[in-house]
């Protein structure tokens, strides 16, 4: 990236930052948490920061303008030891994140790759270069279509979170990441102390390991109905999935017992909640700070009421800039839509874009400022 | 003052009422103990831990409970005692014999005396109909996650609005936990201030015996020193396991590969897990050998990665993990890893 891009993605989030201050309010207790931040670009992230009050942070991030910001899952002692241990835990919120890909992969169309080598470039995903076969940067954009699996798949871990783990709705809060996924932040006093141990049963839970198919196996192959086996939680739900699947209760005595085990299986797939394990166990994570930009692709991580869940846009709701025209100078973009519009492809051409879009590309390395 | 209550406090010295009872009607400090003749109750408080050491469960008696005050006053000297043997083994063994027993009377309890054993020891607990109580989801899974059997799983469990269902043995089980894990942090408690008397001293010595005696024929303990290079996640199991603590099948297997990986011998390997609660010889050595190669398809079995730790929430990295993806390369690297963040 260009310092000519570096400063103008800089003043624009100035901008945003100057504007919406109010709106980042960290979890309390705010001199609990340890804060990182990503200063520069491809600078190591600068952490174990911790600030005494709301408007220590604010002064912070006025100043400093970070391009990614963060803040714990957890509460510490002594946030900001730089030693882990010597922090001393206190306790953790649940934290959840759904990335898009884990749920579908991203079209052709959609990405871009770019050989940093020859500085050749294309739309689509290209591992090697073709023309020195050096490997190649993938860049991949934000897909729509991908984002409704991933919100389909939120709404399905609030499901279970509600009704199986009896996490009160008020004690949940779902953001859209800013870029490619989904993140639900879980404050209810009773989870706060579940251990790394503990939350591995939680998301063995959410993503239905370790299962005892026989046991379910053994009950649809005698085909019991739903109200004579008395099964709750996950075990009930991939059971009534089975007797959906199959028809009747009839049609699965007479089923082959593969057939049935495959139906088991289809359901549990279907039925699964496609989380990011290693973020949820690990009690130490830190977590994108809401209301903030992600510099991946320069949209806000986006608190989403849970009401507004089903119709939420994030491409349209979670655009931070304005749209004063700024010239750009684009190597390769695949078509794109973004706050309502569409834009592109583009090839090494220099294009007028409104500010959130530039920001957009210049964030995903596809183009660079050239000038108001 | 015969009640049902007296003989469930006689039963369960681990209650908060036997506690009371004692500190209500009987002086606890050293020399009175000494003074108020009570040799009955120091003599029952040694055949508490030798019961602990050589059958792993404290068995408490009819009999026992009709000699209620000698019963509860056993326990608070019980553990005077394995405090001042000061040997982690012997607190594990201890706490187990005592929460193994009070498992096996709980069985035979009604709902409402298990339900108040359980509300006292904090486990809670709601009786939805009969022969099913319901546990805190949190509250399950700190107590539950020792437990290695796959029906202990939450995916395999009963889990409706926050709470994990359960028939009576099973909440019993888990009311066992906690029992142990009282006994254990009481076992650490420093002794009573004053001098030890001599009775005390003696019958030390005699559980000190006992136990020798239970140590002889087998093989002088390889010290399975942790070295320098031993990668912390291993480090932080080796101790547990050293200390008695239960390990999870999957910890043991990272233990036991990490130990062929290091060249150890078979029969060092088997003597190291001799120490488990549940040890067999006969299987423990099978399943070593099996890791190693030696059975089975001849197939040696690796370390697992440092994602694989992770994922298990076993990793717990100190400044020699960065940069590594693998327990065995441990402090081969030492460069700024990549922060943790999704």
């Amino acid at each position: 990236m260009l310092q000519a891009s570096l400063e103008f993605l800089k003043r624009e989030f100035f901008k945003y930052y100057y504007e919406n201050i109010s709106r980042l309010v960290p979890p309390e207790p705010i001199k609990s948490r340890e804060f990182g931040f990503f200063l520069e670009k491809g600078r190591g992230m600068f952490r174990h920061k911790c600030f005494n009050s709301l408007r220590d942070f604010h002064e912070f991030i006025l100043n400093e303008i970070p391009l990614d910001i963060y803040v714990s899952a957890a509460n510490y002692e002594d946030p900001g030891n730089r030693d882990m241990s010597e922090k001393k835990l206190v306790n953790a919120e649940l934290f959840f994140d759904i990335d898009a890909e884990s749920v579908a992969t991203v079209s052709e169309e959609e990405s871009a790759w770019i050989c940093q080598k020859c500085n050749q470039y294309g739309i689509g995903l290209r591992d090697g270069c073709p023309s020195c076969g050096s490997p190649t940067e993938l860049v991949r954009l934000v897909s729509e279509k991908q984002l409704n699996g991933a919100l389909r798949e939120t709404e399905k871990l609030i499901h279970v979170l509600r009704e199986d783990f009896g996490i009160a709705p008020e004690n949940m809060r779902v953001f859209y990441s800013g870029n490619r996924g989904y993140h639900v932040h879980v404050n209810q006093e009773d989870f706060l102390n579940v251990t790394g141990e503990g939350r591995r049963e939680i998301v063995d839970y959410l993503l239905i390991q370790g299962l005892d198919e026989k046991e379910l196996l053994n009950f649809l192959k005698r085909g019991v109905s739903i109200e004579g086996v008395s099964l709750k939680g996950v075990k009930r739900r991939v059971y009534m999935r089975v007797l959906e699947k199959a028809g009747s209760v009839e049609k699965l005595k007479t089923s082959r017992r593969e057939t049935v085990l495959k139906m088991l299986e289809d359901a549990v797939e279907e039925l699964k909640v496609r989380i990011d394990p290693v973020v949820t166990i690990d009690m130490h994570r830190l977590m994108r700070m809401p209301e903030s930009i992600n510099s991946s692709s320069g949209m806000v991580k986006r608190r989403i009421r849970l009401e507004d869940l089903p119709s939420f846009k994030p491409l349209e709701e979670a655009i931070a800039f304005g749209d004063e025209e700024t010239c750009l100078k684009v190597k390769i973009a695949p078509r794109f839509s973004l706050g309502g519009r569409a834009f592109g492809p583009f090839k090494d051409e220099e294009v007028e874009l409104p500010a959130y879009a530039a920001v957009y590309i210049v964030c995903k390395g596809l183009g660079e400022y050239a000038g108001r | 003052m015969m009640s049902e209550n007296v003989l469930r406090a006689a039963r369960y010295p681990f209650l908060p009422e036997t506690r009371e009872f004692v500190s209500r009607n009987i002086d606890l400090s050293l020399e009175s103990l000494e003074k108020t003749g009570s040799e009955a109750a120091l003599k029952r408080a040694v055949e508490r831990v030798k019961n602990a050491l050589i059958f792993k469960e404290v068995k408490v008696t009819a009999l026992d409970e009709l000699n209620y005050v000698r019963e509860m006053l056993s326990f608070p000297i019980a553990i005077i005692l394995v405090s001042m043997i000061m040997n982690e083994y012997v607190r594990r063994m201890y706490a187990l014999g005592e929460s193994r027993g009070a498992y096996r009377r709980m069985l035979n309890e009604s709902d409402e005396t298990l339900l108040y054993i359980g509300e006292k020891m904090g486990v809670g607990g709601v009786l939805d109909d009969e022969n099913t109580i319901r546990v805190k989801i949190p509250t399950y899974l700190k107590l539950a996650y020792s437990f290695h059997a796959p029906h202990w799983k939450l995916v395999n469990r009963a889990v409706n609005n926050g709470y994990v269902s359960m028939g009576k043995t099973e909440y019993a089980r888990l009311i066992q936990v906690e029992v142990n894990n009282y006994v254990y942090e009481k076992t650490l408690e420093p002794v009573p201030a004053g001098a030890v008397p001599d009775s005390f001293r003696r019958a030390v010595d005699e559980i000190v015996e006992v136990w020798g005696r239970l140590e002889t024929g087998k093989a002088s303990r390889v010290p399975l020193r942790e070295r320098e290079d031993t990668p912390p996640c291993i480090g932080r199991i080796i101790r547990r396991m050293e200390n008695g603590e239960n390990a999870s099948h999957f910890e043991r297997l990272v233990v036991a590969t990490f130990m062929i990986a290091r060249s150890r011998s078979i029969d060092e390997i088997i003597e190291f897990f001799s120490k488990q609660p549940d040890y067999k010889y006969s299987v423990t050595k099978y399943q070593v050998e099996h890791l190693a190669g030696i059975r089975g398809g001849g197939k040696k079995y690796s370390v697992p990665s440092c994602r694989t730790m992770l994922t298990n929430g076993l990793c717990y990295p100190d400044e020699y993990c960065k940069g590594i993806k693998h327990p065995l390369r441990y402090g081969e690297k030492n460069v700024a890893g990549e922060p943790r963040v999704p």
